[in-house]
């Protein structure tokens, strides 16, 4: 039988660990607890009522308006793991410095990313998003519909990535790429790079944006950046989306060219 | 920008800055050190005196050159004659081609060396440059075919350059050398020595510059005996030769030294990869170890091996003996552990000892040497601790380190012992982050918002840990009282948690508060500097909370076992009276033998004291490997491999791998010693138990910190930190005799057992030695001496001998820190004037220039290729590695020297390209300008050392 003393000296790691690790559990709290009450109480999936939010608090038409909507609901409604605002300008300046004209974007869920991406987006350009759920799609493209942008401008598929990139080339009719977000399973990350690789899609000067790789994190697909030689890495790193003591970071890789 | 190259440079090639390292490569080529810093000594003299040395050269290598021309045609016969040998020997073709890379590098050298002495002819001077210095690259090998191939007849064919190659290589056949050829070969040894020493400056990869250094060293070795003049030859060879096994026996004797320091390597080995301030403690432990191996020495030599040889053996005495009621279990390994049992009856500790006056035929004094070692420790720990200290202050030096914050962190930010990339990495992320923080710093001095949320919080951080200290301090009283109800009860009764239960809550408060303090500090936002250092505070708090919560506790008990050896001693005439009565109904004749097992003895607190502190020693010591063992082993382990299937980066994220905490192990390893300072009176196996903890916690410490830490994320120095060790140290010191010298002062010892028993208190047995074993006017001398009115005047004079000397080391430290300044004025001027006739010079220079273009053009059609005069890159023998090649070259002709405008001793080095010079006076100027900037950067060196 252990004594009661010894369990009291067992507190002060009880509460460090509190401490510490209180972020985490803020995310607990916000993106699974919140969640599943809303769900049972609303009967609506997360990505609708984020999108009844933004259809009630932002102006049609408005891309800033509709993004600050997200942004709100975001932080202080409930959680949904968008880009956020403060990586978002990452993503901001590097698609103005460059200006690409093909984009592809993995992983759209409600849209908030892709929106991003067209408005900052120069006449003539395309952005192929694409996501896997169906659900969140129909979101998705009625929040992009909502901003003003257009099939010619935003085109959303629906289907996994890995059936997505083959077809690229014959049926989409994208020549290369210049751009490339990825947001969507960190699994996934490393076998779409690869397949993306063996597309031919990628030429010299593409860059590549992957979010998350710390939190959750993509170790394999960083070991894999880092030893392959293909990629110029420069990591970003910031904070979690809409959660302040997370850390978390962005890896842009400039594709230097096939071998 | 330039911190950015100064940071990129330095991160980088640090093996190529890394002074160890290149000392290292050195030797690995065979070479002395000696030998090479007395030629960077020859060479920096040379450069001083640049000037009068440039005019010689010029003038030497015209006079020779007009003898030399004649021989060109006959030495290129000699050297085709080499290559058609060459060519029938292929046996050794690599080599060959190795050396003809070499020639490259040998070319590239040689292009220098040929613009440095401004030649009148440039093509073909360079080409004849370049056979010069070939051609005894390819003499060697000639020597080495002729060998082979037995061809003696090659020797008469070839030139008279290949006869001189020869002699070069025996000296005895040297006496058909001419004056030129000596000076050929002089200079082109001095030619290799100057390559050994710029070599790393060079920017070539790590293998050219070994394979460079290895040929050039072996072309020195062959040659290097032969420059002496005529009967000297032999013996200068001869005495070059003793010298260098001289230096190769000392470099080995230095090597064999440090290979005998303890673990010497393997702290190194660690500083590569963690930096210093892990290193700092690892250094640390080492001198704990050290000090406690004399203390083990003391107590083991004067205390415990003679009692166990020469004392009454076991079961002699009651207190000698396992009472009978404890003798069925005293075996039990659960015992044992706890010290009780064989091991609570035996030399470990201080109840066995006996109070008999002389021991054995040595008759040594067993109560009187017990008393000294016990005092004797502890100073010699004051004496050391105190040298110690004395000498790190000595070291620091003191001053305003505030000024040139900036200038200090971008040239002193370097750890240069490291050797590991990712730890460099660690370490460069850290300088550029500690600039953004305090450049953010600097700019947030001025205005600071909200100062009173931070003072909220840094009340509120401060109580918290209050509580968390009063919290503890009470969980340690309570459990130390229970732990006595549990006593009174019987110790059988209860189980091993509530048995060990002190201990356990110590270790674990000690363990997780830390934890508890460094969370709650982050609210505080602090610098980091100062956060560790109110980090430390409180951990040395708490610690000391714990140690005198549990001292004033074992205190109680102390008091409650005399109140019982008094019941005791009542009982101890009743039952000595029973016997008596006995005994003497039964026979009459001499006592009756009792079993020393059998007589009632007392509790004896003494024993209980030590093994007290014995058991805490081992508790702590368990709780710091298995914290060890599941906090970094366990959970590097599943780190790495679970992170293949897990569903976030474990390696990056939550768990990741531990930090090497040094503040938390330096303040366990300083209470652990005081621990063993408190109880080693008691408990004489202390020392050897700590020894014992030490030497397995440096292994496995090693171990851990390889094998499953990463770098810290700010990887600091440590240097400073050292002294502030030590003043803890001396703290503990001071603080744990107290209640030791305590004890041995006011509470007389106990009446049947220690060295000391009989006597009313511990330091009577000094009185008793003066009394029986000195002469009687030794005594009265000592009686004397002790009397306070000597006594007082005594201390009197010390303690103005003490006010004097400290106020003379202050007017010292004074009068260091006002030449200091001065010698920073005085850069400070040279700065200026240095930059005045640097503008000075090249606005002649400019002029110059003009006049030397002008007078070009009208000499153009007449002198063809005969006036390019170029002085070039004279190099600067202070200039680091890559500097060289990266540093901006600016030409004097625009009037710039590339003096650093921060720190003009460190990278600097001047690139004279002026172009097309002709005006000699113009150039003099310019040089002896130069030697001004040499003077102030060897005066700069000094300022800065």
């Amino acid at each position: 039988m252990v004594s009661p003393a010894i369990a009291l000296a067992f507190l002060p790691l009880l509460f460090t660990l509190i401490i510490r690790y209180r972020y985490y559990f803020v995310l607990f709290y916000r993106a699974v607890l919140v969640r599943v009450v809303q769900d049972f109480l609303t009967g609506l999936s997360r990505e609708e009522r984020a999108f009844q939010y933004v259809l009630t608090h932002a102006t049609p038409g408005n891309p800033d308006s509709i993004l600050d909507a997200f942004d709100h609901w975001c932080s202080k409604v409930e959680f949904i793991s968008n880009i956020g605002p403060k990586k978002g300008l990452v993503l901001d300046r590097l698609l103005r410095e460059n200006s690409p004209l093909n984009v592809l974007e993995l992983g759209t869920h409600c849209g908030y990313s892709a929106i991003r991406i067209a408005r900052s987006l120069t006449i003539g350009a395309r952005l192929y998003s694409v996501e896997m759920d169906k659900s969140n799609a129909l979101v998705a493209e009625k929040a992009i519909r909502l901003a003003g942008f257009d099939d010619d401008m935003v085109e959303l598929i629906v289907s996994t990535s890995e059936e997505v990139i083959p077809k690229l080339k014959e049926e989409y009719g994208v020549e290369r790429l210049d751009f490339v977000f990825m947001d969507h399973w960190k699994r996934c990350y490393l076998p779409d790079l690869q397949l993306l690789e063996g597309s031919g899609l990628l030429s010299e000067g593409t860059i590549i944006l992957a979010d998350n790789v710390i939190f959750p994190g993509a170790p394999n697909f960083l070991r894999y950046v880092k030893r392959s030689g293909l990629y110029k890495c420069h990591m970003h790193r910031a904070s979690l989306e809409y959660i302040r003591g997370i850390k978390d970071g962005m890896a842009e890789l400039i594709y230097l060219g096939a071998k | 920008m330039f911190l950015c190259y100064v940071l990129k440079t330095a991160s980088h090639p640090f093996f190529l800055h890394n002074p160890f390292l290149y000392n290292f490569a050195v030797d690995y080529g065979g070479s002395s050190q000696k030998r090479e810093t007395g030629t960077c000594h020859r060479v920096t003299r040379a450069g001083n005196s640049e000037g009068e040395r440039g005019r010689k050269v010029t003038e030497e290598k015209s006079h020779r050159d007009k003898g030399r021309r004649g021989n060109i045609k006959e030495r290129r016969k000699g050297i085709k004659e080499k290559y058609e040998v060459e060519d029938e020997c292929d046996e050794d073709a690599p080599k060959r081609m190795k050396n003809r890379d070499n020639k490259k590098t040998r070319k590239n050298e040689e292009g220098e060396k040929s613009k440095r002495k401004t030649k009148i002819k440039n093509v073909k001077e360079g080409n004849d440059g370049e056979s010069d210095d070939v051609k005894w690259g390819r003499s060697k090998k000639k020597e080495k075919a002729k060998k082979k191939k037995g061809k003696q007849e090659l020797v008469e064919e070839s030139s008279e350059s290949e006869s001189f190659s020869e002699g070069g290589e025996l000296p005895e056949k040297k006496e058909g050398f001419t004056q030129e050829e000596l000076e050929q070969l002089k200079e082109a040894v001095d030619e290799k020595r100057k390559l050994i020493i710029t070599l790393k400056g060079k920017p070539w990869p790590m293998r050219k510059k070994l394979v460079t250094l290895r040929e050039s060293q072996q072309f020195l070795e062959k040659y290097e005996g032969a420059l002496g003049k005529g009967k000297g030859k032999r013996v200068y060879a001869c005495k070059v030769i003793v010298m260098k096994k001289w230096m190769k026996f000392q470099r080995d004797l230095e090597n064999f030294k440090t290979a005998c320091i303890p673990w010497e390597m393997k702290i190194k080995d660690i500083e590569s990869h963690f930096g210093s301030s892990v290193a700092s403690y690892f250094i640390f432990l080492r001198w704990m170890y050290g000090i406690n191996l004399i203390l083990f020495g003391l107590t083991f030599g004067l205390v415990m091996m003679p009692e166990a040889l020469m004392g009454k053996p076991y079961g002699s005495m009651p207190r000698k003996t396992v009472p009978r009621g404890e003798e069925g279990g005293a075996m039990d390994f659960a015992v044992l552990w706890d010290f009780g049992g064989y091991a609570q009856y035996s030399v470990l500790f201080y109840g066995y000892y006996n109070n008999q006056r002389a021991i054995g035929w040595l008759k040594f004094r067993m109560p009187l040497s017990y008393f000294l070692v016990g005092v004797g420790t502890v100073a010699y720990s004051y004496m050391v601790v105190i040298r110690t200290m004395a000498r790190n202050a000595n070291r620091d030096g003191g001053g305003d380190d505030t000024s040139f914050n900036f200038s200090w962190k971008m040239f002193t930010s370097w750890d240069y012992l490291i050797g590991n990339p990712e730890t460099a990495d660690n370490k460069f992320a850290s300088i550029t982050t500690n600039f953004k923080e305090s450049i953010v710093e600097e700019q947030e001095s001025q205005k600071d918002d909200n100062i009173h949320l931070t003072r909220f919080l840094r009340v509120l951080a401060n109580f918290l840990v209050l509580c968390c200290l009063a919290g503890s301090g009470y969980l340690i009283y309570f459990v130390v009282r229970r732990s006595q109800k549990f006593a009174l009860d019987g110790l059988e009764n209860h189980s091993w948690w509530e048995r060990n239960e002190v201990n356990m809550v110590m270790s674990l408060l000690g363990m997780f508060c830390p934890m508890m303090f460094d969370v709650i500090s982050s609210l505080e936002n602090y610098h980091p500097r100062i956060a560790l250092q109110w980090q430390l505070g409180r951990i040395f708090a708490l610690f000391l909370g714990n140690l005198y919560t549990f001292i004033i506790a074992l205190m109680d008990e102390i008091n409650r076992k005399r109140s019982e050896e008094d019941a005791v001693k009542l009982n101890m005439t009743a039952w000595e009276a029973g016997l008596y009565n006995g005994t003497s109904v039964g026979n009459a004749s001499g006592p009756v033998p009792v079993h020393p097992a059998d007589v009632p003895r007392g509790p004896c607190w003494e024993t209980m004291v030590g093994q007290e502190f014995v058991r805490l020693i081992i508790s702590d010591t368990m709780t710091t490997y298995i914290t060890l063992l599941i906090g970094d082993f366990l959970r590097a382990l599943f780190v790495r491999f679970f992170n293949y299937c897990w569903c976030w980066d474990l390696e990056y994220g939550f768990p990741s791998y531990s930090e090497f905490d040094v503040s938390g192990n330096v303040l366990g390893l300083i209470f652990n010693q005081g621990m063993i300072w408190m109880g080693a009176f008691y408990a004489p196996c202390l020392p050897a138990l700590n020894v014992l903890r030490l030497h397995v916690s440096m292994y496995l410490q090693c171990w851990a910190v390889m094998c499953c830490n990463v770098p810290q994320e700010r990887v600091f120095k440590a240097s400073g930190s050292n002294n502030f060790y030590m003043a803890m140290l001396l703290v503990i010191l001071f603080l744990s005799t107290l209640p030791a010298i305590y004890t041995i002062v006011t509470i007389p010892p106990s009446f049947d057992c220690g060295p000391f028993s009989g006597k009313n208190r511990m330091f009577d047995v000094i009185q008793e030695t003066l009394e029986t074993d000195f002469p009687a006017w030794f005594g009265k001398v000592f009686s004397y001496a002790s009397n306070p009115g000597l006594v007082l005047p005594f201390i009197l004079v010390m303690i103005l001998a003490i006010y004097y000397l400290q106020s003379t080391s202050k007017t010292y430290k004074v009068a260091n820190l006002d030449l200091k300044k001065k010698l920073q004025t005085q850069n400070e001027e040279n700065k200026k004037k240095n930059k005045k006739a640097a503008l000075k010079a090249a606005a002649e220079l400019e002029e110059a220039k003009n006049a030397a273009t002008c007078r070009q053009e009208t000499e153009c059609g007449e002198s063809g290729q005969d006036r390019d005069i170029t002085t070039s890159r004279q190099d600067r023998d202070i200039t680091t590695s890559r500097q060289d090649r990266d540093a901006p070259s600016q030409q004097l002709s625009r009037g710039k020297a590339s003096v650093n405008p921060l720190f003009p001793g460190l990278y600097t080095e001047m690139h004279l390209t002026g172009k097309q010079i002709r005006i000699p006076h113009i150039k003099r100027r310019a040089q002896q300008f130069l030697v001004v900037v040499k003077q102030m950067h060897i005066l700069c060196a000094f300022a800065l050392l």
